[in-house]
């Protein structure tokens, strides 16, 4: 091979890129990254960090399980920690439709294995005392799930693939891909180089439509603007991720830092690239965590951002192969991408080279019933 | 400056450890940022932005104007929530 003929070239920096190139050059493929930024510069280094396997579908679950126990690991494997924590998820129901709907899920995640439980109102209060349960009708609570840091997993992931023969290229941004010869891919960059490999994987989270549109795909993967906010360190009480479910709820957790990050999902989407930040955000969402935990209402606000959440009209990512041979996609990975991306590297690199999954993925096929409506939890 | 001199008084983080995130392939101010934490604890880079900026510049030979690309994100000044949720908060 010369200097840039490659086994597999991958776009897109984030956690899904780099964590394919680490599971590729693990076994043994010559892998090139082409970040446009920096690593982590898309969503998943403005992500809060959150990951379960509290989810609603098979699939789903058994990929979250499998990426939490890769996170439990990835110390032992990095040779550093990344702050992984198992601070637990708590998801609360206010409604008894919501409460009916955690105890239906509730079988199948214990079904596979998942350590999650139902919570009382007076459980909850007995273990976590903090928590306002004004109107709480219940909930489920996962030990197991946890948080790590962003950065830290990225550095481990990219100081693998160097450190196996693979190539990570940031500031580079893909401006081309030309396939006019069937068995190979040429990828142009901004600064003019062009890079060769029979397979190219398409892990541009929120831009990977205009990467699909590159070799005539179109996926129907549309970025929408999620904004957060992080407060200063106080008394480390291992806050779990609390999952509020109103119409007007939000999510946090405090890092291992002290800081209490957290998110909501806005009523109305916003749809677009933009990661501006608003006054509403900064107002409205302090206001939602001091309802759960009133006794942070002292605490200061050190920062907000945004990101993008990708997502498709039925909310599950694009994980697989497409009609053009040796052109793979991994995105639209809603607000999962992070806890769910060591396990989807680890499938997406295998499927890969051997052409098979270990268990059916047909819910994140690149051809599929995109309007189905399964119940979609979180 | 001593290796462990420190530039980020808030998250601890020294010289040496400024230099080896550079050694790493961090080239600007957000890159170093968020590989180390530096800049990302109560002052938000306010006193330590300035100087990482001027190290990688050392380090690389970057104009600082290339190399200092921090965004600034509200809000200015750290807020508790409850002033910020509209409510009442003491004031120490
Ligand atoms: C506020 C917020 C909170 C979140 N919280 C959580 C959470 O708690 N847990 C969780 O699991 N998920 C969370 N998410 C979702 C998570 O961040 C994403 O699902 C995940 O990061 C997606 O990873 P990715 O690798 O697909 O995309 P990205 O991280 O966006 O990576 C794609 C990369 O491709 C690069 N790129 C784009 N175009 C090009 C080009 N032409 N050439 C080269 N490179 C290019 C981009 O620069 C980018 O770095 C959150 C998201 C937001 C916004």
């Amino acid at each position: 091979m010369t200097r840039n003929e490659y086994d597999v070239i991958i776009i897109g920096g984030g956690i899904i890129g780099a964590a394919t190139g680490y599971y590729l050059t693990k076994r043994e493929q010559r892998v090139l990254l082409l970040e446009k930024q920096y690593l982590g510069s898309g969503s998943t280094g403005r992500c809060i960090g959150g990951i379960r396997a509290q989810f609603s579908t098979e699939t789903t679950i058994k990929v979250a399980m499998e990426s939490v126990e890769l996170f439990r690991g990835m110390e032992d494997e990095f040779g550093f920690s990344v702050d992984w924590f198992p601070s637990g998820y708590l998801f609360l129901a206010y409604t008894e439709e919501k409460r009916q709907a955690f105890l239906k899920i509730l079988g199948l995640q214990q079904s596979l294995g998942l350590d999650v439980r139902f919570v009382e109102p007076v459980d909850i209060r007995r273990r976590f005392n903090y928590i306002n349960i004004n109107g709480v009708l219940g909930g489920t609570y996962c030990p197991t799930d946890g948080q790590a840091d962003p950065f830290f997993v990225l550095k481990g992931y990219m100081l693998g693939m160097v450190k196996g023969g693979s190539n990570v290229k940031t500031h580079a941004e893909v401006v081309g891909i030309d396939h006019h010869r069937s068995d190979v891919f040429e990828v142009a960059i901004a600064d003019g180089d062009k890079f060769y490999a029979s397979k190219v994987l398409n892990a541009a989270g929120p831009c990977s439509k205009s990467i699909g549109e590159m070799v005539g795909i179109d996926l129907l993967a549309e970025p929408e603007r999620h904004e957060s906010l992080i407060t200063e360190g106080i008394e480390f009480k291992a806050i779990p991720m609390i999952v509020d479910y109103r119409p007007d709820g939000c999510y946090f957790v405090q890092r291992t830092t002290g800081q209490i990050i957290g998110c909501y999902t806005p009523e109305v989407q916003i749809p677009g690239t933009d990661t501006g930040s608003t006054f509403e955000f900064l107002t409205e969402m302090p206001r939602r965590i001091i309802r759960l935990i009133p006794a942070l209402e002292s605490v200061a606000i050190l920062r907000q951002w945004a990101g993008s959440y990708t997502i498709t009209p039925d909310g599950n990512p694009i994980v697989d192969k497409t009609d053009i041979q040796g052109y793979y996609v991994s995105t639209a990975m809603c607000g999962h991408g992070f806890m769910l991306g060591p396990a989807l590297g680890k499938l997406m690199a295998n499927f890969m080279i051997d052409d098979s999954w270990p268990y059916d993925m047909s819910e994140f096929a690149y051809k599929r019933n995109y309007q189905r409506d399964t119940e979609v939890l979180g | 400056m001593k290796p462990d001199t420190i530039i980020c008084r808030c998250e601890d983080i020294t010289y040496q450890d400024v230099l080896d995130a550079i050694q790493m392939g961090m080239r600007t101010v957000t890159e170093v940022k968020k590989a180390i934490r530096a800049g990302m604890g109560p002052c938000q880079g306010r006193t330590c932005g300035r100087l990482i900026a001027q190290i990688i510049s050392q380090e690389t030979g970057k104009p600082i104007s290339e190399v200092w690309d921090s965004s600034h994100r509200p809000p200015l000044m750290t807020t508790p929530m409850g002033v910020l949720a509209g409510g009442h908060c003491d004031e120490e």
